[in-house]
């Protein structure tokens, strides 16, 4: 991310560099004080002062030893940059939410310059638009527009046909045979009138012999475009499955930011929609495509030859019912798309309500929201009842319309016919081709809609695919057995870098020690833990396992050695055995069984009527939170792991479970390196050594009897826990 | 005796927390800080920087203000229930600095959305000045507040409102279909 904008000559000028001075930082001050957008002002830093440049004057200046800090707040989607001196705080301007990222950094700057060193400080966060083009950058380094990338969605098309090419040349043969029988059929037929009916010979075999031959052409066209379709179709299906395995293997590699930026919906709308989408192109839009353009054009010139005023005559109106026809087609596309949302709507409604109907009920308002239903399901009909309507009246209407040239070709033709310039034949040979022309046009103008649609789909597709995932294996990347030391080193860490939810804490754990987390809720517990399991990245300073910096060691070499039991046990559809079985699917019954018994989960499990078979529905909404627990603590210890990370849950189960779970998690903890997030007393008291966490810092360590003779939060908050439960 | 103490200030604590004190022209004085923020003296307390924050930014943008400490606790010091009920020299200055806080320009003109590559590019004219942003499409780039009111949050989380869609013209609404 760039942290030095450059500054135009006038500008430099102003800001008057004495001699060894040199500009650090320069980040803009886009708006003014009221809001009102400025494109000349900036905050300037240079290695001996803090200056502002406001549209072309200098309107402040500091020394940097004149100043504490330099501070900048995240507002609502704006920030202020301020200077402190002391108590007083200085406000030097504002500017958008775009560069909230950058001014955070600023702070660090003068620090690093007040200390006498001259480091800069470089941010390593992707900027979100490219600062050449203005094209917003979808998670990647470089502008791939500005790359030259532009013709990659045709790349990305043929990349797709290429494992096909047998498939395709088979279908393009089909294609080729397809038009030469559509244009052959007609000229059968004038043969046929002009040659044989209409002669008075009487030759009945020749007839047959052209009846035959039409015949034939029919079948055969049937045979040829159930064919075509087949192998299109299937085409399509194949083309489909490699998509879907190629975004959901890159989405399991990408970071957990990008899910979680994300809505699930939005992703699986990618594997599923986007997907569907490709391969109705080819099943509908691929498999005529060539075919229709080619018949277009022979059917132009037949009918140019044939009759070339004619034929003027007939094109004259293909126009017109192609404006029709996309009229038409917008018109439907806004109706269903205006259905489509009162639908969503009425569909969400219905889907909250039943899902909360218990809260519903408890408060008794089940009336309020069968009114608030009906609402939205009025809507919904009325849309859906002037679109029915809107459809029975005007497809009739329609279909009449695009008929007009047709009428016209004949109303001309026949009079040629009776007068003798054209034969009946060549006239019903002519209405035939019109018909085809018109309905290849109206084909055609539906081709944009379905290129836009496809299009889109691959851009979607592509967006995904070309996603860098933010945290991979370093090149240099070791396997690593994990013995258990960790330490944190100067580390940093914000989900939005400018707002730190951990601030340089420094924290060496040894092998086998059990550390309890403890602390407010939201002051980064939570966060901490996600650090260790090297699901994010700090900002600043380093995490350390064995001594080794954690990103140069393998991440599923680094997962793979660790155990998770969380606050929210996420076990997925299947059965219980299953589910134990996640991280090791290999495991004999026997180990299955060991973890059972050891987490206190094997006698309920027994008394199940389908034991360890039994299904756990989403979210394994069958059991109760307790038995959830004990099943993920069996999960955690079934692949001995040699580093644990507990996140305990903060309701208080029954006392038995209770029980049961603190002795399940004390033979899970012994031996390993664990972090947990402590409530329960018993875990404290436990525990080796307790962390407190206070203010984005590590503010009390030590033992359960250490932190209490000390008086201080830790301290406070065992007394408020003892007061409630007593 | 320690421990009585520590827990009797806790008490305090929590109890001060549910308290609702709103601050009206009798009790407290605002003074501008000189270096661009706000101070406060009320009763017998004071504030050298206090933050004013609105409870309901979308339905009332000028009452129930919540007057903060600015620092990581933010305490609640008090509450205005109607910024016009307090002197105007103070309406004044709770303004700028509620303008400090909130940004999220009115667009009043639609020049263009051009849409490529999951992307929509905007271009418009906003009561702040003529503006250009991205936003995300499929995403929940645009939010509906209400049926004729919309807030646009773009890919650095910038924030834009149109307060009544119905009062665009024709062809800016069609160009908003997408995102309706």
């Amino acid at each position: 991310m760039i942290l030095k904008y450059e500054l135009s000559k006038e500008n430099l000028a102003l800001c008057e560099l004495k001699a060894e001075e040199e500009i650090y930082y320069c980040l803009p001050l886009d708006i003014d004080l009221e809001g009102n957008y400025r494109h000349d002002s900036y905050t300037v830093m240079t290695n001996k002062r803090v200056l502002v440049l406001e549209e072309g004057r200098l309107t402040r200046q500091f020394g940097i030893e004149e100043c504490d800090e330099i501070r900048s707040e995240p507002q609502i989607a704006c920030g202020i940059v301020y200077v402190v001196q002391g108590e007083k705080q200085l406000l030097l301007g504002r500017f958008t939410a775009k560069h909230l990222t950058r001014y955070s950094y600023l702070f660090r700057g003068m620090q690093i310059l007040k200390r006498g060193r001259t480091e800069r400080v470089i941010s390593n966060e992707y900027e979100h638009s490219c600062p050449k083009c203005g094209r917003a950058l979808p998670g990647t380094r470089e502008c791939p527009h500005c790359l030259g990338k532009k013709e990659g969605l045709f790349s990305i098309f043929l990349e797709m046909l290429k494992p096909h090419k047998k498939r395709l040349a088979v279908i393009l043969l089909l294609m080729l045979s397809a038009t030469f029988v559509t244009l052959a059929n007609p000229a059968i037929q004038k043969y046929l009138v002009d040659d044989v009916l209409l002669r008075d010979n009487k030759e009945y075999g020749l007839a047959f012999l052209c009846l035959f031959g039409m015949f034939i052409m029919s079948a055969g066209i049937v045979f040829i475009n159930a064919a075509k379709s087949y192998l299109c179709s299937k085409l399509g299906s194949y083309i489909g499955e490699d998509q879907r395995k190629k975004l959901f293997d890159k989405i399991q590699q990408l970071s957990l930011s990008f899910i979680t930026d994300r809505s699930p919906g939005e992703l699986m709308n990618r594997i599923v929609r986007d997907t569907a989408r490709i391969k109705d192109f080819f099943a509908d839009v691929f498999c005529n495509l060539f075919t229709i353009v080619i018949l277009f054009v022979c059917v132009c010139i037949y009918m140019l030859v044939l009759n070339w005023r004619l034929a003027l005559l007939a094109f004259v109106f293909a126009p017109f019912s192609v404006v029709l026809s996309i009229a038409w087609k917008k018109n439907i596309r806004k109706r269903f798309h205006l259905q489509g949302i009162k639908s969503d709507k009425m569909n969400n409604n219905l889907q909250d309500v039943i899902s909360g109907m218990a809260v519903v009920k408890s408060y008794g308002q089940e009336y309020r929201e069968a009114e608030h239903f009906d609402d939205t399901a009025d809507e919904f009909a009325k849309i859906q009842k002037g679109n029915e309507v809107f459809f029975a009246v005007f497809y009739p209407v329609l279909s009449f319309l695009l008929g007009v040239g047709i009428y016209l070709v004949t109303y001309y033709g026949g009079k040629g016919v009776l007068l003798g310039s054209m034969t009946p034949g060549e006239l019903l040979q002519f209405v035939n081709y019109t018909s085809l022309l018109y309905s290849y046009v109206n084909w055609m103008s539906g081709m944009p809609r379905a290129f836009m649609n496809l299009v889109t789909s691959l851009e979607r597709i592509g967006d995904v695919l070309s996603q860098e995932p933010s945290i991979v294996s370093l090149p240099d990347a070791v396997e690593h057995e994990i013995e258990g030391e960790i330490e944190f080193k100067n580390a940093s860490f914000g989900y939005k870098s400018y707002q730190p939810v951990l601030e340089n804490v420094n924290l060496t754990v040894h092998k086998g020690e059990m550390i309890g987390l403890v602390g407010a809720s939201g002051t980064g517990k939570s966060t901490m833990i996600n650090l260790i399991m090297h699901l994010y990245e700090v900002d600043d300073g380093e995490i350390l396992v064995d001594g080794i910096d954690i990103r140069k060691i393998r991440l599923e070499n680094y997962h793979s050695q660790i155990g998770v039991v969380l606050q929210e046990n996420f076990l997925f559809a299947g059965s219980i055995l299953n589910n134990i079985k996640f991280a090791k699917p290999d495991a004999s019954y026997e180990e299955v069984i060991g973890v059972a018994k050891m987490a206190n989960a094997h006698d309920f499990i027994c008394k199940l009527p389908d034991g360890y078979n039994t299904y756990v529905g989403e979210h394994g909404y069958n059991l109760s939170g307790g038995e959830r627990q004990r099943i993920a603590i069996a999960r955690a210890m079934l692949n001995n792991p040699r580093l644990l990370i507990l996140d305990e849950a903060t309701a208080s189960l029954d006392t038995e479970s209770e029980y049961l779970i603190q002795k399940a998690i004390g033979r899970l903890t012994k031996g390993r390196t664990t972090f947990a997030i402590a409530h329960r007393l018993s875990t404290l008291k436990d525990a080796d050594r307790l962390v407190v966490i206070d203010g984005h810092r590590i503010a009390e360590v030590g033992t359960h009897e250490e932190l209490l003779a000390r008086k201080g939060i830790y301290y406070g908050l065992v007394q408020a826990q003892l007061k409630v439960r007593l | 005796m320690n421990e009585d103490f520590a827990l009797s200030q806790m008490e305090q604590e929590t109890d001060q927390m549910l308290r609702i004190r709103y601050i009206n022209n009798e009790n407290a004085e605002f003074t501008r800080t000189g270096t661009g923020f706000l101070s406060l003296k009320i009763e017998d307390e004071f504030y050298p920087r206090v933050q004013v924050v609105r409870m309901f930014p979308f339905m009332h943008k000028d009452e129930f203000l919540s007057v903060r400490t600015p620092d990581e606790r933010s305490k609640e010091i008090g509450i205005i229930e109607k910024l016009s009920d307090m002197a105007p020299e103070t309406v004044a200055m709770l303004q700028e600095q509620l303008t400090l806080r909130y940004f999220t320009p009115t667009i009043t003109k639609i020049f263009g959305i051009k849409d490529e590559y999951g992307y929509a590019y905007w271009d418009v004219m906003t009561n702040y000045g003529a503006c250009r942003f991205t936003i995300q499409m499929g995403g929940n780039a645009v939010v509906h507040l209400s049926d004729t009111r919309i807030l646009i949050i773009d890919i650095d989380e910038n924030r834009f409102e149109i307060p009544d869609i119905m009062a665009l013209s024709n062809s800016e609404r069609k160009k908003l279909d997408l995102f309706l």
